[in-house]
């Protein structure tokens, strides 16, 4: 009597589970849905820092819909903006707002999809782990050579820096650096990605990094006391922060006005945030 | 229409075609960087530094940078060359040489990209503790890799060298008793020294237009390199790394000033050993 | 006076030894570190990431982390590349060999010379801007794609085309090359039915080598259409994956561990293909000697 009583109870439980299952199946293919039946390519380029939500999001409608290819390329923010406007791709991302020369002369749309922050980070292994603003713009102009100078070990610091077409770099000189020099003596990454492996591979690294992009194998540096958690970056209390932009030549059509569609939908906005950035919707 | 003429027109076609675009590449370079050419700042781009926030576009620094690592990589490898060639063409022709020679010969079969994958994961690593200033991507691991990676070419055209050397020489130098050191040193050597420069000339353009090894391994900093250790960008790279940017910008026609540079570069490597064989007929 | 040469024949030897070993070792080294650190990533996994692996190879459905679109993309590549640079290359070492003045000869030589000698990104970056230009101007629907890559990479090659085609047809020996003609044969007809043939065995080393440079490049494609994700090449006109890329794009951006130890069985894998290629080349190559021992 006892057994067949938990049996009916767990038949109930796995029916409300496949139920539940099924809705909310129901309404994720809802979503993928308006990608049904569309054939075609997609291209898109720019901003490094959007490369891992895009990915993802990629996978999932050409798993859902084969017809489509979507193919991805980096090459920073200044890339993805000229790049579309050219015409070369059908989306441009990039994680600084475009320039108004830049939207007049190209007559780009912007659509916003996520916030992000931008952190100095140096290896996990480096006892330093808060900087001044001072430090910092000293530390990144080269007057600073030593960690020792700032709390560390006595070995010289090995500055990372991105390339003059990355977003990343330029929301980082203007609101972290307040625009003072970075030294031409800086390795120079290409990407996101490439500064966070480049960091975790120097000891005695320091570069600056998407928020969204650190993990364990890169420490970030509180600045001026406030460190730059995904909190800190929602309530605006890190400045240091930038939107994730998907730009198009004039207004979005087809293919591409639906992926941006989608990032702005529910699945989009909570895969920014698996991603680590912050959700506009 | 003479028939038995087709077929010589179609193969003249072919090479014309083929030179057509050599020069169509140069031709290309050329009128993409006019703009520079005639606001005239050509021969100033060559030794400014590059600082686009202050508007100075120059490729000094990435002259120096490829000068700098191909010397280097030429400077690692010749010694390197000179004993495996010895050991290859004078030592033991037959047997272990002979393997020897094999392997060498596998070694041009590896990709570049390798070489700058285990540059990245096991040189720069060792650089940077071995010397505990600077991050470990600089102008000596770069320029240790490339080293390796002309090796190959290198070696295979000393030894061809030295085997062109004439055997009635050599038998001679073996009737008068002289010992290998000495058949090298006043047969060998003499004989081979012109084709000898040739494959250094050679090798050392291979060197200056590699692109990932420096692209992955030197740092690709901005600056003009100060020493060794210092993080420097190359030529090549630099065409690499600015190619995302803005088509109409200048930064971008300084690509095609590098590529006028690498272009002439390698065509005055050419004429050279042209010269150099030319003289050797006399 | 003994002891003095004895000495430089000792050092001599020495010295060679020394720099044969090093050389050896440094090899080994490479070699080694890779195998030691990606041997275990040698699994079809590696290829065809979560796909079913032969549901991926028959192209039912798209692989995202694996291997297979990279190696699809770079044999597309060859291909393609080969299809440019074959006839292209064979027709004009033919005419250097056969029917080309010795001025002309020359001159020719010292241009294919330059073009040899040219940098690979600069022939990536002549791709680039050549499809720049169009889109401009001619083809708004031109991007950098397989095509444009392909045509780039044949333009690497073609040198060693045209030497090896040359050098082929100029190494037979004079009774080969006259036999036929001297029983009446035209110039086209002595080409054709003799001198190719007898220099196949050459010409196609040479197509092989061309092949394991189509491979290996990656400052070409870079620049012309490779990217770091595009599935299996759905057009000629699509960008592409290929597995030296990969190993590029990977070596400075891997996400984590995972990613980096399948760089290194890219690598591998990279190495075990050019290493076929070139072992095939000299299998083939060693024929022609066996044959031509015969001969004489």
């Amino acid at each position: 009597m006892k057994i067949s009583k938990l049996k009916k109870k767990m038949g109930l439980i796995g029916t409300l589970v496949l139920l539940l299952a099924g809705v909310t199946g129901f309404c994720m293919a809802g979503e993928l849905d308006v990608f049904a039946g569309e054939k075609g390519v997609l291209r898109i380029s720019g901003g490094t820092a959007h490369i891992p939500v895009m990915k993802a999001v990629a996978q999932k409608i050409m798993t859902f819909n084969p017809e489509i290819q979507i193919t991805i390329a980096g090459g920073g923010s200044g890339a993805g903006i000229k790049q579309v406007g050219e015409g070369l791709v059908d989306i441009g991302n990039s994680g600084r707002s475009a320039t108004e020369t830049e939207v007049t002369k190209y007559g780009l749309k912007m659509y916003k999809w996520a916030i992000d922050g931008v952190a100095a980070v140096t290896h996990p292994k480096n006892p330093v782990k808060a900087l001044s603003t001072r430090q910092l713009q000293d530390i990144f102009s080269g007057k600073i050579l030593s960690w020792k100078e700032v709390g560390g070990e006595d070995k010289s610091i090995n500055v990372y820096t991105r390339d003059t077409a990355s977003g990343t770099r330029s929301v980082f000189w203007e609101k972290a650096l307040k625009e003072s020099d970075i030294t031409s003596k800086a390795n120079v990454v290409v990407s996101n990605g490439a500064m966070k492996t480049a960091v975790n591979n120097d000891p005695y690294s320091i570069g600056y990094v998407s928020v969204g992009f650190i993990d364990e194998g890169v420490s970030p540096l509180t600045l001026d006391g406030i460190a730059p958690t995904m909190d800190a970056v929602k309530s605006g209390q890190y400045q240091v922060a930038r939107g994730l932009f998907s730009n198009t030549k004039g207004e979005a059509t087809g293919l591409a006005k639906k992926l941006i569609d989608y990032l702005l939908g529910p699945d989009g906005q909570a895969m920014a945030v698996e991603k680590g950035f912050i959700p506009v919707n | 229409m003479d028939v038995k003429k087709i077929p010589k027109f179609i193969f003249l076609g072919a090479s014309l075609l083929s030179v057509g675009i050599t020069l169509a590449i140069l031709g290309f370079m050329v009128v993409l960087a006019y703009p520079i050419f005639s606001q005239g700042m050509f021969w100033d781009m060559l030794i400014q530094p590059w600082s686009p926030g202050q508007g100075l576009f120059g490729i000094g620094p990435m002259i120096v940078g490829t000068m700098s690592i191909a010397l280097l990589a030429v400077g690692v490898s010749f010694p390197l060359c000179c004993g495996v060639a010895c050991f290859v063409g004078v030592l033991h022709p037959r047997g272990k040489g002979k393997m020897l020679k094999g392997l060498v010969e596998s070694m041009t079969a590896i990709p570049t990209v390798i070489y700058g994958f285990v540059g990245i994961f096991l040189l720069v690593p060792l650089v940077r503790g071995l010397f505990s200033q600077g991050s470990g991507m600089c102008i000596l691991s770069a320029g240790m890799m490339l080293g390796v990676l002309i090796s190959p070419t290198m070696i295979l055209f000393f030894s061809q060298s030295f085997s062109l050397v004439p055997l009635g020489y050599l038998n001679a130098a073996d009737a008068l008793g002289a010992t290998t050191a000495q058949k090298f040193f006043y047969i060998i050597l003499p004989c081979a020294w012109k084709s000898m420069v040739s494959g250094l000339i050679l090798s050392f353009g291979r060197a200056m237009g590699d692109t990932l090894i420096a692209l992955m391994i030197s740092g690709n900093a901005v600056g003009f390199p100060g020493s060794i250790l210092d993080s420097a960008r190359t030529l090549t790279a630099h065409i690499g790394l600015i190619i995302a940017a803005d088509f109409d910008s200048i930064e971008f026609k300084t690509l095609f000033v590098c590529g006028i540079c690498l272009y002439a570069m390698t065509g005055i490597g050419v004429i050279l050993v042209r010269l150099l064989a030319g003289k050797g007929r006399g | 006076m003994q002891t003095r040469s004895w000495l430089w024949d000792s050092g001599f030897a020495l010295f060679a030894w020394g720099c044969s070993l090093a050389l050896v070792g440094v090899v080994f080294i490479i070699l080694g570190f890779l195998v030691v650190k990606g041997f275990h990533t040698l699994t079809p996994t590696l290829i065809v990431g979560d796909t079913p692996f032969w549901e991926a190879l028959l192209l039912k459905r798209q692989v995202f982390d694996g291997l297979f679109p990279a190696i699809v993309g770079t044999l597309c590549l060859i291909l393609l590349a080969m299809v440019f640079a074959l006839p292209l290359g064979l027709f004009t070492g033919i005419f250097l060999a056969e029917y080309a003045s010795f001025r002309v000869k020359w001159v020719f030589s010292i241009v294919f010379d330059i073009l040899a000698g040219i940098p690979s990104i600069v022939v990536g970056l002549f791709g680039f801007s050549v499809t720049l230009f169009l889109h401009h101007y001619f083809f708004a629907q031109l991007f950098p794609c397989l095509l444009i890559s392909a045509l780039s990479l044949a333009f690497l090659v073609l040198p060693y085309m045209i030497r090896t085609t040359q050098m082929a047809l100029e190494s037979l020996p004079l009774g080969v090359r006259m036999t036929a003609i001297g029983l009446g044969a035209t110039k086209f007809q002595n080409i054709i039915y003799v001198l190719l043939p007898a220099s196949i065995s050459a010409i196609v080393s040479g197509i092989i080598l061309s092949i394991g440079r189509c491979a290996e490049d990656t400052a070409v494609i870079m620049l012309t259409g490779a990217v770091a994700t595009a599935g299996i090449p759905r057009s000629l006109f699509s960008s592409f994956e290929a597995l030296p890329f990969y190993i590029y794009y990977i070596s400075s951006q891997y996400a984590d561990q995972s990613e980096l130890m399948k760089g290194y069985g890219a690598c591998l894998v990279l190495i075990f293909i050019c290493m076929i290629l070139f072992v095939l080349a000299h299998l083939i190559k060693t024929k022609v000697s066996q044959k031509l021992m015969y001969r004489s």
